[in-house]
């Protein structure tokens, strides 16, 4: 790290302490009441956010300029702030023991990759023409940019959480390929966990206002608002396909090859359909 | 205490705040993690400090480890700052407690009996000034179970559990048990410098003579003498009280004396799989049946 960048991180992490703003992330103070949405990144856990708050909370629609504030994520707001807010939040942590109840959302990783390569075009972490496959090798490796490597590859990501609390009281897996293909269906079995009543007229109201032509006109006009959106590339949207198996289409079969070879095993734990001609090691070294 | 100015609490907070300002708040979880750090990871209380001492001695081919040169052999990731930590020549060994962190790829990982970890951790709290002289250990263990001291940790089975189910018997982890350590520490340290040795550490002499020396030179004896020199100059005792030692009796199974049988069954029916599963057996009167899962306390709030 250079002198400069050193004097400007130091300043800025001084004066974001001394006003009290430094994000609370990791650092956020758990109590037993709070509920998490917690993936990994490009797993749905925005659409996730829609639906949720949009269940939870009948007085406004969630869009853009409020998702902030009803669903808050843990790393856009001080702890002090966060106090005040409606405690289910939004997370990207690896396993955190204190998490009391977790809303645990994967994603068939090919289907991230392809996602999380087109997000870091936007934000300009790769540029324009960038190769995928050198993109899916980083992804495999958890090496794409800082923030996002330090909670590990998808598999350990995953993992951590099943193998810790799989099963336990408090601990939901939601597949975001059943959450598309049937949202009603897991609001409801969510219910519970969330302490609401699972009446039909308010799954209907959370799913309505959540679709993917909703959100994408929502986009359209609160982009700007949205701190996540609001210095990113305009030309390529932060809603995509919001659809599950785009990778066939859009991941080239080697990449393919690579994340099944690195986490197959785990994939098919969560019903996730290899696409076969899985290379042996011997085969991969012949080229 | 409701009403009274916490001065503990206002005395850390200065400190962190006067850190901030003059650039040097410890690393913690912010810290640089380089891909050839090695970690010597456990839950509070299981051996780590002795361990570093057995590290440190083992990869020093000068002066041996004392209380006053640890912190810049094997620093603790929660005492030191991280530019002082990134003027280390790599690779280096580092000091955590952290539960599962996927971003450490290398991480020798120490495992201890919980029942002998409880009543350490009890002394220690009593050490550090968190519970009074007098507090009863019935009334230690339900805080202990629930991870109450020190959240951030989780439980001790969460802790061990989010090591080993990730990363057991991946060539980048080895796990170490305290109690193997203290039966045949030469043999266990045989196992620790091949490990170093895989991790890019060049020239550790593993002949059975230095690590025989370096045994004794991190015997408890040794570690309490110089605990009685130099608790002064160390971060992690400079503000307890020196009345209560450190490094206390350095033995395993402690908590067959000291533990009633209540406490005894409850950190068993807790834990009790995660216990068997790492060979520590359970008493008699509680095998029959009682073994509830780890997360127990996760889910019974």
């Amino acid at each position: 790290m250079g002198r400069g960048s050193q004097v400007t991180e130091y300043f800025s992490s001084v004066i974001s302490y001394a006003l009290g703003r430094r994000p609370a992330g990791r650092g956020l103070t758990v109590f037993p009441g709070d509920t998490f949405v917690v993936s990994y990144f490009r797993s749905g856990s925005t659409w996730s956010r829609f639906l949720l708050g949009n269940f939870i909370h009948q007085d406004e629609p969630v869009t853009f300029a409020n998702v902030g504030r009803l669903v808050p994520e843990i790393y856009g707001f001080p702890d002090r702030v966060l106090r005040t807010l409606p405690r289910v939040m939004k997370s990207h942590e690896c396993f955190d023991p204190r998490y009391p109840r977790v809303i645990y959302i994967v994603r068939d990783p090919r289907d991230v990759a392809v996602s999380f390569y087109y997000y870091n075009l936007k934000v300009r972490v790769i540029p324009d023409g960038y190769a995928i496959e050198e993109f899916v090798d980083r992804f495999i490796a958890a090496k794409v940019v800082g923030y996002a490597d330090r909670v590990g590859c998808w598999e350990d990501h995953v993992l951590s959480w099943l193998r810790l609390r799989q099963g336990k009281a408090g601990f939901r897996l939601i597949r975001y390929e059943d959450l598309l293909a049937n949202p009603s269906k897991e609001l409801r079995q969510l219910a519970p966990l969330l302490g609401i009543d699972p009446n039909p007229e308010r799954i209907d109201r959370a799913v309505q206002l959540s679709s993917a032509a909703n959100m994408r006109s929502l986009e359209q006009k609160q982009s700007k608002e949205w701190v996540t959106t609001k210095d990113t590339r305009k030309d390529i949207p932060f809603v995509r396909d919001a659809k599950a198996g785009g990778w066939r289409s859009k991941l080239p079969p080697t990449c393919v090859n690579r994340i099944e070879q690195a986490w197959g095993t785990t994939m098919e734990e969560l019903g996730y359909e290899l696409a076969g001609n899985l290379q042996t090691p011997a085969q991969l070294v012949q080229g | 205490m409701p009403g009274t100015i916490d001065l503990r609490r206002l005395g850390r907070a200065i400190a962190h705040a006067s850190r901030l300002l003059t650039g040097r708040q410890f690393a913690g979880r912010g810290l640089t993690v380089f891909p050839d750090d090695v970690f010597v990871v456990s839950y509070p209380r299981s051996g780590n400090t002795w361990t570093r001492f057995l590290l440190g001695n083992l990869i020093s081919q000068d002066e041996p480890v004392t209380f006053a040169n640890i912190e810049s052999r094997i620093p603790e990731i929660y005492f030191n700052t991280d530019h002082a930590m990134r003027a280390l020549p790599r690779p280096r060994i580092l000091k955590s407690h952290e539960c599962f962190q996927p971003h450490y790829k290398r991480v020798i990982y120490i495992v201890r009996d919980p029942r002998d970890v409880a009543v350490s951790f009890y002394h220690h709290n009593v050490k550090a000034g968190n519970i009074p002289d007098d507090y009863p250990m019935e009334k230690f263990i339900p805080r202990f179970l629930a991870a109450e001291f020190d959240a951030k940790w989780g439980t001790w089975a969460d802790h061990v559990m989010s090591w080993i189910a990730l990363r057991q018997n991946q060539p980048t982890f080895l796990l170490l048990r305290y109690e193997d350590m203290k039966k045949d520490a030469v043999g266990e340290l045989a196992q620790v410098a091949d490990f170093l040795g895989r991790c890019s550490f060049r020239a550790i002499d593993s002949s059975p003579k230095k690590l025989r020396r370096v045994v004794e030179a991190s015997s408890p004896e040794r570690m309490r003498a110089m605990e009685k020199d130099q608790a002064r100059d160390w971060v992690l005792t400079r503000k307890t009280r020196s009345d209560k030692p450190f490094v206390r009796t350095a033995t395993s199974g402690g908590w067959k004396s000291t533990l009633s049988q209540g406490s005894v069954a409850a950190i068993e029916s807790a834990w009790g799989s995660v216990m068997q599963r790492l060979g520590y057996e359970l008493t008699e009167a509680d095998s029959a049946g009682a073994i509830v899962t780890s997360g127990a306390a996760h889910a019974a709030e």
